[in-house]
């Protein structure tokens, strides 16, 4: 019986050492993985109550600050311009969390991080709210244009700077008021937040990071790259209706049917899609994988914005025949990541990482942290960007794009439409051409009630004004900090 | 006075120092606020432990030194996080700590031979079998769809499976040495030989029957590993054939797989263990759970300055979590190296109990205590799906706490019938202590 009993003993020192080992993994191994996962709201549930830094925008507008109220609670987290910042600035709750760049930059709005917390020398001493102030590089009269562009419409839009990689304006709609969730009405909060993260039009989701929709002929500029890498430029492809299908990909035809060809610049502006096709065929797989590569489309995770969370978006894949590839068939990309593309020809080549936040600041004012543009790569030569951003000109000279062109300032941009099974579309406008400096990339999600044309006037109709409007504003704004 | 009860003094200020320097730190963190009303709780709660200690030393003076003051360890640090994360639990947990301090002394002092438990094991056996299927019967009359095993008497939810489960213990322990003797005396000769005998295995199908109804019913499977284990381990050391181990498993297993294909919530359960990222009734406690550990890290974040009630249960089947948070790896690996301290003594008093009956019923109580707190902490680290099984000793659920005194003082009555064999190195020294003088 005895040594029955120490069987027993020892099946419970097996059972407990794999309880040992299991806490060491999640305590200690996986922690870090833990700390930093997407769904994890402990340390900002834990920074609700504390001093918080404010955030203001690159012209100086305060859009996220911290007043004292009295009750159980003594510090309320307002935000001035309502669901103006909702997707940029995010929010922070009691009970759920948070997002944005409240989520993201908490270690530095909260003063968790060390370089934040001292200061100064004499402030370990001094018992004073250290906390880091943001300063973003959002500017609030590009965001009013933005919003006031998007009023009314499903989709997103952001206003990159090519040169640095700013994100100038981000919109998404729907979107929501952040000053509901960081209440101290707890159940109010509670019932806010569980109508808009249950709503079918997910307005939590900025679908500027975290919208992927497919891009269709957009693509067509990087197989444009390609072919000029390639050699191809001058390749004139025979006029034909439609691409045969081989035994493991379906045809590809044109949306109306009719027979093109030519260069790649009658295939740009006449958004010819069969001979987008020969064109890829000829490059090969290879060349297509080894651009979509450099820039940054496909393999490793998706480009965001800095301060964006880890959250699970699936990485892109070029589809495996190269014809479809060439044509962007099932490429997928947010409009970050469209806008961060033609950033990165209208900045000759070199790609930049798109930045929201440009510093953070002590309480006095003087700079802890500045967020320098970050250069990736130079994804394609100086000459090869030249070329493409004359493809875009020559677009909205003569092709699809016409709806964009102003009288003043020559554009450049591109757009997409016409989608089998979904009704979104897309648009992309560089200005002015000899040195772009701005980016705007929109999408719309078609609500099925309008037909394509009116959507394509739409698109082009919203762009532009950005685009024009944003060209327009002085840039004395970004000084008036 | 004996050595047991100075060591279990001494060890019962350590628990009382841990247990208040816990609740000081935490009150001096920032973003706490710790009401002055506590003391009298915290002081009512020593006073208890005073108690019970005088009353192990006037009707158990011999009886173990160590189990008492784990036992305490643990109830202190639980109150010490129970008074933050709810301290309107904090009233109940105290009555129900008084109840239980009532229930260790009636039977310390009440039950001086362990043999009467023998003598009322058949109603015994069918307390514990009502108790356990109590929520099965409401379930079914009220027709309500709420898995929680527990009844309503006013205000308060009373988990009859608890005292239950001990029931079974003591029955299936004097069952098992019955058992033992009658096949002695068929061996011996003494009584007729009856092989094939099927009465044999009617408390294995019984045991069997009963971890059924708790998956099927309950659809709790941290309980019915508890039963599970107790029932394995005690059959294991009483009988020892490994066939009746494998057909006993399997016929957990296939009441298991059975209710998963069948019973929705059981699936869920299921699901929120599979992947508790994507399952918001059970996999958010789960999730949360990995965060708050994760944040924990090595040495915690200290008392007060965790995200304590953050997990929902933290009082509960999740007590162990705010604990390994605050006080880090350090803290909980002191945790479950406190039960498996418990799981040792309580064997280590089976091999040295001089019945059978008393050798059965410690292992029992030892894996009682071994397997729930196995399960209770297997759930938020993801080795079972979800469970409504309480921590013992430290949850704030009052049946619990109540069911696992009782089974500790019914431990301690155990050990205490050992008798204290001195040392050979003490007689040595007294014999060269006599030469010495002599010399």
């Amino acid at each position: 019986m005895t040594r029955r009993l120490v069987h027993v003993g020892i099946a419970f020192l097996v059972i407990y050492g794999l309880l040992f080992f299991r806490l060491e993994m999640v305590q200690i191994i996986g922690a870090g993985n833990l700390r930093e996962h997407p769904q994890n709201t402990r340390e900002i549930t834990l920074d609700f109550d504390a001093p918080r830094g404010v955030i203001t925008t690159a012209d100086g507008k305060t859009i996220a600050q911290t007043v004292a109220v009295s009750g159980a609670r003594n510090r309320l987290r307002q935000y001035p311009y309502g669901s103006l910042y909702s997707h940029v600035v995010g929010f922070i709750s009691a009970e759920h969390g948070g997002a944005g760049v409240e989520r993201s930059h908490n270690n530095f709005l909260a003063g968790n991080e060390l370089s934040v917390r001292i200061q100064d020398n004499r402030d370990l001493f001094v018992d004073q709210a250290r906390t880091g102030q943001l300063k973003l590089s959002i500017r609030h009269d590009v965001q009013l244009v933005t919003r006031a562009a998007m009023a009314g419409h499903l989709g997103a839009a952001v206003v990159l700077e090519p040169t640095t990689g700013s994100v100038w304006g981000m919109w998404s709609t729907p979107n929501f008021d952040p000053n509901h969730l960081s209440s101290h009405d707890l159940q109010a909060a509670t019932t806010d937040f569980k109508a808009l993260d249950s709503d079918a039009v997910r307005p939590l989701t900025n679908r500027v990071e975290y919208h992927s929709s497919e891009i269709g002929s957009l693509f067509t500029i990087v197989t444009a790259a390609a072919a000029i890498e390639s050699n191809l430029h001058d390749l004139s492809v025979s006029s034909t209706t439609s691409f045969p299908a081989s035994q493991r990909s379906p045809a590809i035809t044109n949306q109306d049917g009719s027979a093109c060809g030519g260069t790649i610049k009658s295939l740009m502006v006449d958004a010819c899609v069969t001979g987008w096709a020969t064109i890829g065929q000829e490059i090969g797989r290879e060349p297509m994988q080894d651009i979509s590569n450099r820039f940054g489309l496909v393999g490793g995770d998706p480009v965001r914005t800095d301060n964006a969370l880890r959250r699970d978006l699936k990485p892109t894949k070029l589809s495996p025949s190269a014809a479809h590839a060439a044509v962007g068939t099932a490429m997928e990309l947010t409009p970050l990541q469209v806008a961060h593309l033609f950033a990165t020809i209208a900045n000759n080549g070199s790609r930049i990482q798109p930045r929201l936040v440009e510093q953070v600041r002590a309480h006095d004012g003087s700079v802890i942290h500045n967020f320098e543009p970050n250069v990736l790569n130079q994804s394609i030569s100086k000459e090869t960007a030249a070329k493409l951003l004359g493809l875009l000109s020559e677009n909205v000279k003569t092709g699809t794009a016409q709806g964009l062109a102003l009288s003043d300032v020559q554009v450049a941009g591109m757009s997409a439409s016409r989608f089998s099974g979904s009704n979104h579309l897309w648009m992309v406008a560089l200005a002015p051409v000899t040195r772009p400096e701005v980016v705007v990339a929109v999408l719309l999600e078609g609500d099925g009630s309008d037909d394509q044309e009116t959507g394509e006037a739409n698109i082009a109709a919203i762009t532009r004004r950005i685009t024009e409007a944003v060209l327009r504003l002085p840039n004395s704004n970004l000084r008036g900090s | 006075m004996n050595n047991q009860r100075i060591v279990e003094l001494t060890l019962l200020l350590l628990a009382a120092f841990i247990t208040l320097a816990t609740v000081a730190v935490a009150a001096v963190a920032e973003g706490t606020s710790i009401e002055w009303a506590v003391i009298p709780y915290l002081a009512l709660l020593l006073l208890l432990w005073g108690i019970s200690h005088l009353s192990l030393r006037k009707w158990a003076p011999t009886a173990n030194g160590l189990l008492f003051p784990i036992a305490a360890l643990l109830q202190g640090l639980g109150v010490a996080f129970v008074l933050r994360i709810n301290p309107d639990l904090l009233l109940r947990h105290l009555v129900w700590s008084l109840l239980a301090t009532v229930g260790f002394i009636a039977v310390l002092a009440g039950l001086r031979d362990l043999n009467q438990l023998r003598k009322i094991q058949t109603p015994l056996g069918l307390i514990g079998v009502v108790c356990i299927s109590i929520p099965v019967i409401l379930k079914i009359t009220s027709g309500e769809v709420n898995s929680s095993p527990s009844v309503q008497f006013g205000s308060v939810a009373i988990e009859p499976s608890h005292i239950g489960t001990i029931c079974l213990v003591i029955f299936f322990g004097a069952w098992l040495a019955s058992y033992r003797s009658r096949n002695t005396a068929e061996y011996l000769g003494e009584v007729e030989r009856f092989d094939g005998d099927p009465s044999r295995f009617i408390p294995l199908i019984g045991a069997w029957l009963i971890t059924s109804v708790v998956v099927i019913f309950q659809n709790n499977l941290s309980s019915a590993f508890v039963l599970v284990a107790i029932f394995l381990s005690m059959w294991w050391v009483a009988v020892g054939r490994p066939i009746d181990l494998v057909f006993f498993l399997a016929a957990v297993g296939g009441s298991i797989l059975l209710t998963v294909g069948s019973v929705a919530e059981f699936q869920d359960r299921f699901d929120a263990w599979a992947d508790p990222w994507s399952n918001s009734q059970f996999g958010e406690a789960i999730t949360r759970s990995s965060f708050a550990l994760a944040g924990g890290g090595l040495t915690g974040s200290g008392p007060g300055e965790g995200a304590a009630g953050w997990v929902a249960g933290a009082t509960d089947q999740f007590a162990f979590v705010p604990i390994a948070e605050e006080l880090g790896f350090m803290g909980g690996a002191a945790v479950l190296s406190s039960y498996l301290l418990l799981v040792g003594v309580g064997l280590r008093i089976a091999t040295a109990a001089r019945k059978e009956f008393e050798s059965l019923l410690a292992i029992g109580i030892a894996i009682y205590f071994g397997s729930q707190a196995w399960a209770a902490i297997a759930v938020p680290l993801r080795f079972l799906p979800p469970g409504d099984l309480s921590l013992p000793f430290v949850a704030s659920n009052g049946s619990a706490l109540f069911a696992c005194t009782i089974a500790l003082a019914l431990l301690l009555r155990i050990s205490e019938t050992v008798p204290v064999i001195p040392d050979r190195t003490q007689i040595l020294s007294r014999i060269s202590f006599k030469s010495q003088d002599t010399a």
